[in-house]
């Protein structure tokens, strides 16, 4: 990477995207809280270059949704890219696993992406998942009431409930093993830090051997459905091409790396998100407490304040310019929508956490266009099920220590480690 | 040019004129009708466009194509018979429409 001096006078960066030394405070993996940095970038520069990661920010709500609504000029090509180029013994660890995965929808585009999703999203519809409402609840219920029973009245959020409850369910809508939880949170993790984590080429390694042994397990799912079939997503997928829809096998097991990853763990970070962020503002959880109806508006307002995903990525494929700032054709852009769900030219008061504001669901944590994330209905309907279920069972629920609550280091995923809380006996 | 004439519970309706082409959910966007949500912008993945058709309306539309059937299982409003996803109702020329947008679309 050269440096804006070495390109001057022409800036190579497009004019006025040049980062200052700060970088307005923003810190790219760092994801304790953004929150100011965002707020600065908003006011001071709305699209800025930076060098560190070799990629476009873009902060404002108008700029971010127009990128997205714009897919011919930006594609999602580079979504599941490495933000650190994989080391070579990642690489070797890899080729040798027969890994051959990139994306299953997100990365890919028209007219491929268009075929695909047309096939996976009726295989993939509210009827499939409402069916499955009275088992989610049974879940809920049943490790809350474990956690409730526990003397010492310490519990964790994540761990005794969040974790288990949307895995449980995308294990269950794909047919793949529900027993094995811990394997593929243990894969989606290597995932989460191989493709948007800050890893070195030695800490790449162990997490190369469990991308192998994942994608292996999709391939295996493929090859289950097509040989016993079966009442899940990838045997429809399965039936469908043999049916005659154009879908490969690699495509389907393609679409399993995607959704046993999706469809788990961004829905564990939001139910997390959903008791941290209203228990941090009492009155509020109060509100919920004595009016579980207005659950669903809490989860939008929790989707638009804190998001579980806060940055997505997209590529320009001509030179195109966004917010005033030149963008050179094959340049990445940064698009965080954990600021533009702030930005106060759409959001009133957007720092505020407010379950009563009644623009919350213009929130673009789910993103916009033609990959608006393809399980928002599932990760909500889960959220609500588990907020209904705690208000209803633990409605003395305290945060404890919520300033200790750790996040894990990632570009784009924003994921509480731990929702420590206790309750009344 | 095609015009919408979109009702909401309230009875209060708006009449607008859209253009050949464009969605009736597109088309109630850009004039900002209240009572259309579009979280997903017409991906067929949110069901927050849901209207009801008035019937005599409702038979002249192309019909429904399997996916958008599908997706209106999962409207905040129960479906009923007359009921369309607007983000696939395309205007054309010399159209008139009525719909009624249902009590809340989330």
């Amino acid at each position: 990477m050269s440096s804006p001096a070495e390109n001057a006078p022409g800036c190579p960066f497009g004019h006025g995207a040049e980062a200052p030394a700060g970088h307005h405070g923003y810190e790219p993996f760092q994801m304790k809280d953004p929150f100011p940095a965002y707020a600065e970038m908003r006011a001071e520069q709305p699209l800025m270059f930076d060098e560190r990661i070799n990629y476009y920010v873009a902060t404002r709500y108008d700029d971010i949704k127009a990128v997205f609504d714009d897919w011919e000029t930006f594609s999602s090509e580079n979504a599941q890219a490495p933000v650190r180029e994989r080391g070579e013994a990642a690489k070797k660890i890899m080729l040798d696993g027969g890994f051959t995965a990139y994306s299953g929808l997100s990365a890919r585009v028209p007219p491929e992406h268009t075929r695909m999703r047309a096939i996976v999203q009726k295989a993939f519809t509210p009827r499939r998942y409402k069916a499955l409402e009275p088992a989610i609840r049974e879940n809920v219920v049943t490790r809350l009431e474990t956690m409730l029973a526990r003397p010492g009245r310490d519990g964790d959020m994540v761990r005794d409930l969040a974790y288990d409850i949307p895995t449980i369910t995308i294990l269950t809508l794909i047919g793949a093993d529900t027993s094995k939880i811990d394997t593929y949170k243990r894969w989606s993790d290597s995932r989460a830090a191989m493709t948007w984590g800050n890893l070195s080429d030695e800490e790449q390694v162990p997490h190369a051997h469990n991308l192998v042994e994942y994608w292996q397990e999709c391939l295996h799912l493929v090859g289950a459905a097509k040989e016993s079939g079966g009442d899940n997503l990838t045997a429809d997928l399965v039936q469908a091409q043999a049916e005659g829809a154009a879908i490969s096998d690699h495509e389907i097991a393609s679409v399993l790396y995607s959704l046993l990853f999706a469809g788990h763990e961004t829905t564990t970070t939001l139910i997390s998100n959903c008791v941290r962020v209203l228990l941090a503002h009492p009155a509020q959880w109060g509100q919920v407490v004595a009016d579980p109806k207005k659950i669903p508006a809490a989860i939008d307002e929790i989707l638009r304040y804190s998001g579980s995903i806060v940055g997505w990525r997209r590529k320009a494929l001509r030179d195109t310019t966004v917010g005033g700032v030149d963008i050179p054709q094959g340049a990445g852009l940064l698009l965080l929508m954990g600021s533009a769900n702030r930005d106060e030219a759409r959001f009133e008061d957007g720092e505020a956490f407010d379950i009563s504001r009644p623009n919350a669901r213009e929130h673009l944590s789910f993103g916009f266009g033609i990959h608006y994330c393809l399980g928002n209905m599932l990760a909500k309907l889960q959220a609500k099920i588990a907020l209904e279920e705690i208000v209803r069972l633990a409605p003395t629920l305290q945060l404890v220590a919520p300033e200790s609550i750790t996040f894990r280091e990632n570009l784009s995923f924003r994921v509480p480690e731990t929702v420590p809380v206790t309750w009344e006996s | 040019m095609p015009t919408v004439h979109f009702t909401d519970t309230a009875g209060t309706v708006r009449d607008i004129e859209g253009n050949v082409g464009d969605s009736v959910m597109e088309t109630a966007v850009r004039n900002g009708v209240p009572g259309i949500v579009a979280e997903c912008g017409g991906s067929l993945s949110c069901a927050t466009c849901h209207v009801f058709v008035r019937d005599d309306d409702f038979a002249a539309l192309p019909p429904m194509e399997d996916m958008e059937d599908e997706m209106l299982y999962g409207t905040a409003v129960d479906r009923e018979d007359n009921s369309r996803l607007s983000c696939q109702l395309r205007l054309h020329e010399g159209q008139e429409l009525h719909v009624t947008t249902p009590e809340t679309q989330v």
